[in-house]
């Protein structure tokens, strides 16, 4: 099978992130290293070689950085110093740019100034639509239903999901079809994409290779993380109508028990990814790039700002309940824009679909083996 | 002539192979030569060795005419157990003032007969095997060493006196103590050689905690006739080894251990080895892994080529990691790079790390030459004059300068004896 190399391979990845693989002299002690590399699957070192070579095709098909979750035992012990870790995250960012089919994605990996106009449009959009749709400002008491209808709300939450929707599964067809190209032999047939399909809900819900990194202290943490987004991004989009009451419950009521803690959970997550990134004290945490440092405080953010509402509203101050309202959608608004579909958000898909189609790929050469292999049917 | 203060035409610091030869070349020229040595006997590295490559030779018997060479040279003064504390200008030359250590035995009266070392009770790691032997605490350094003069190893003496008594010549003196001694030369070479990457720098190589797991300066002794076993014997349990790997680059052209550079010597080292391990434990499977091997000199690559030859399996992939199974036996983790990125790990009974070298004493604050970032002497021409130094009348030769082999130790030590001269000269006919 020919190979086209694209010359321009490594500068073009450069823009996405502070990499200098050209060092590397392809000893392979990074993948000799790597807790969770394997003879299938045996990175970094095979994706370096193709950033070297420009074999852009085979990158495009690999989907070994994602099953890479940053320990930096391979950055720590390259004898090159050719920084392995920081080549694998950089080639996440690309393929993530590549996934995109609208071109968004590259526009905010590669330059600051898109990054900073996509979160004002964000904000724009929430404070025009704010101002436009809000109702009556009721001041002797919380209203926060009569502010900002939960019916109309509702909607526009089930609009935005369906809009990050279709977005994200767009994308994520996209590395389907550059995982599984067409024109290959023997694609996998499709009874293995179903059979292997519990791969996908395990590891979306555990995030299990994570912990086979040497330090699972990171994957405790991102759990965590992930419980409490996980948690209120479903209270938001399928129960804001049990969720946005002006109703005041006791603390220990599920309607206000839930958030909290979920609130908690992110703000921890989240601020433990911040702390990471301003003491630089793990190889993970060396390099952030504009959409690395966002992703976080974004979040954070997002966090605290809820926690305020609940505060003003608890605490009977209209104005401040309503303002920081708009203020929690800004962000949430900023967030699924910058680092949405097109960011680094889309990560929760990347990576359970790359191990799901992992398994798919074994399985199939397993199944194709099988083929060649059985007798020949006596005629 | 006072013995605190002596005079020369020339003083060569380090009493390797490149010193040695420096020494001589000098001294055959009719030049007056002080040969310093900081251990109780010259010879350097390249007498602990088994054999040389790429011929072959026994290293001892090369290197041991070239001591008693030095030793028996009129023009040859040694000052062994001796270091150089400080330098000083003086005109166009030096003077240098150096500690002779105290041997606790008299130099000028020891026949070096041993029968203090058959009468000490003292037994210690021996240095010369690399700790793995046992010597006595009094004792000639090693059977050929030069001078052959005993020395005591007051650290670890229990101060029984039965040496005393034993020594037929009266020449233990408990009381000895270091002595200054002045020497005053026109021109200096600095031949202080190299010493080998620790054993215990790299945490995935087990930092130096693993039991089968030697370097290979270790592997020189087990395979020497003198050694300390006399066979090859694996050091954690004394099992004779049936599978031996080699691990090259475990000290060189690796950035996390400050040693970005190729060693040179380790890949002919370790082929050498493997050929010599084969001829004495001929069951045993030997193989080697490497990044690349460099066989840059005459006749390396067709001993490389003889080595595969003889059946030594070359294996492509840095070792990221070692460990060891339950019977001791170490275990590497590699990802083969030509046979599709296997990743595997194999057990082996023995592993030898290719240590790789780093100068063994920085001169630049007695001497004030400069060296470049590794700490090896720099030469302001390296392409042109690679022995001389930026002090005028001081010169650097062998692998104080840089990574080097035996051959161009040699060679770099008649250049500096040859630049040394013309010095010499030079300054003597107010050039």
């Amino acid at each position: 099978m020919s190979t086209r190399v694209d010359p321009s391979l490594l500068q073009e990845i450069k823009k996405y992130g502070e990499i200098h693989v050209e060092d590397c002299f392809n000893c392979g002690n990074c993948t000799a290293v790597c807790p969770l590399s394997n003879s299938n699957t045996p990175f970094p070192r095979n994706n370096i070689r193709m950033l070297q070579l420009g074999m852009k095709d085979k990158l495009l098909e690999s989907i070994d950085p994602w099953l890479c979750y940053y320990c930096g035992e391979c950055t720590i012990t390259c004898p090159r110093q050719a920084d392995p870790a920081e080549a694998q995250m950089t080639m996440r960012r690309w393929l993530t740019a590549q996934y995109d089919w609208t071109g968004l994605s590259k526009k905010l990996y590669t330059s600051t100034a898109w990054s900073i106009g996509a979160l004002i449009i964000g904000a724009l959009i929430v404070i025009l639509l704010a101002l436009g749709l809000h109702g009556p400002l009721v001041t002797n008491q919380v209203e926060l239903n009569t502010f900002a209808d939960v019916h109309m709300m509702h909607t526009a939450d089930l609009i935005l999901a369906a809009l990050l929707g279709f977005f994200l599964l767009s994308n994520l067809f996209r590395m389907y079809l550059f995982t599984f190209p067409r024109g290959a032999q023997n694609p996998p047939p499709l009874s293995i994409f179903i059979t292997e399909a519990w791969q996908l809900v395990l590891h979306m819900l555990t995030q299990k290779r994570f912990g086979e990194c040497e330090d699972n202290k990171r994957w405790i943490n991102h759990l965590i993380l992930v419980f409490g987004y996980g948690t209120m991004f479903v209270l938001i989009v399928l129960f804001l109508s049990w969720f946005q009451t002006d109703e005041l419950y006791p603390i220990y009521h599920p309607q206000r028990l839930i958030g909290y803690v979920a609130a908690l959970a992110i703000i921890y997550g989240s601020g433990d990814a911040l702390i990471g990134r301003i003491t630089k004290k793990h190889q993970m945490h060396r390099y952030s790039q504009i959409s690395d440092w966002l992703f976080p405080i974004l979040l954070i953010l997002l966090a605290i700002s809820g926690l305020m509402i609940s505060a003003f509203r608890v605490s009977g101050l209209p104005i401040l309940t309503y303002y920081t309202y708009v203020g929690h959608l800004v962000v949430m608004m900023m967030l699924y824009i910058c680092i949405g579909p097109m960011g680094k958000w889309a990560h929760l898909l990347y990576r359970p679909f790359a191990v799901y189609f992992q398994a798919v790929k074994e399985k199939a050469e397993e199944h194709n083996k099988a083929i060649a292999h059985a007798p020949a049917p006596v005629s | 002539m006072d013995e605190n203060k002596l005079k020369a035409d020339a003083l060569v610091v380090g009493g390797g192979i490149a010193g040695m030869q420096s020494a001589l070349d000098l001294a055959d020229q009719g030049y007056q030569v002080i040969l310093v040595e900081k251990e109780p006997s010259i010879g350097g590295k390249m007498i602990m060795l088994s054999k040389v490559f790429p011929t072959l030779d026994c290293a001892s018997c090369i290197t041991t005419p070239k001591m008693s060479a030095v030793a028996n040279n009129k023009n040859i003064r040694i000052l062994s157990y001796s270091e150089i504390q400080s330098i000083q200008k003086n005109g166009s030359g030096f003077i240098a003032n150096v500690l002779k250590k105290p041997r606790f035995v008299v130099e000028e009266t020891c026949t070096g007969c041993r029968l203090c070392e058959y009468a000490c009770p003292v037994d210690i790691p021996n240095p010369f095997d690399l700790n793995i032997g046992a010597i006595r605490a009094v004792r000639v350094p090693f059977s050929t060493a030069v001078p052959q003069i005993a020395v005591l190893d007051m650290d670890n003496c229990i101060l029984c006196g039965k040496c005393a008594r034993a020594c037929p010549v009266d020449s233990i003196d408990f009381l000895q103590t270091e002595k200054e001694v002045e020497i005053e030369v026109d021109t200096l070479i600095i031949a202080t050689g190299f010493e080998t990457t620790p054993i215990d720098a790299k945490k995935e190589y087990g930092n130096g905690k693993l039991h089968n797991v030697i370097d290979g300066l270790i592997m020189e002794r087990l395979l020497a006739p003198t050694g300390p076993y006399a066979r090859v014997i694996r050091p954690g349990d004394g099992k004779e080894p049936e599978s031996i790997a080699y691990v090259q680059c475990a000290g060189s052209r690796d950035e996390t251990l400050g040693v970005p550079y190729c060693s040179r010597i380790c890949c002919m080292y370790a082929i050498k080895q493997a050929m010599l391990i084969a001829g004495s434990l001929p069951m045993a499977d030997i193989t080697i892994y490497y990044m690349d091997i460099r066989t840059f000199g005459k006749g390396y690559e067709q001993f490389y080529q003889n080595a595969q030859a003889m059946g030594i399996e070359f294996v492509k992939g840095k070792v990221a990691k070692i460990s060891e199974d339950e019977n001791q036996n170490p275990v590497v983790r590699v990802e083969l790079i030509d046979e599709n990125s296997q990743i595997i790990e194999r057990t082996h009974d023995m592993i030898v790390l290719s240590v790789g070298m780093i100068p063994k004493y920085n001169p630049s604050q007695v001497y004030g030459v400069n060296v470049d970032e590794f700490g090896f002497v720099k030469s302001p021409t390296p392409n042109l004059s690679s022995t001389k130094t930026n002090q005028p009348g001081i010169f650097a030769t062998g692998a104080s300068t840089g990574p080097m082999d035996i051959v161009d130790s040699i060679n770099s030590a008649s250049a500096a004896a040859s630049s040394a001269a013309s010095y010499l000269e030079s300054v003597r006919n107010g050039k």
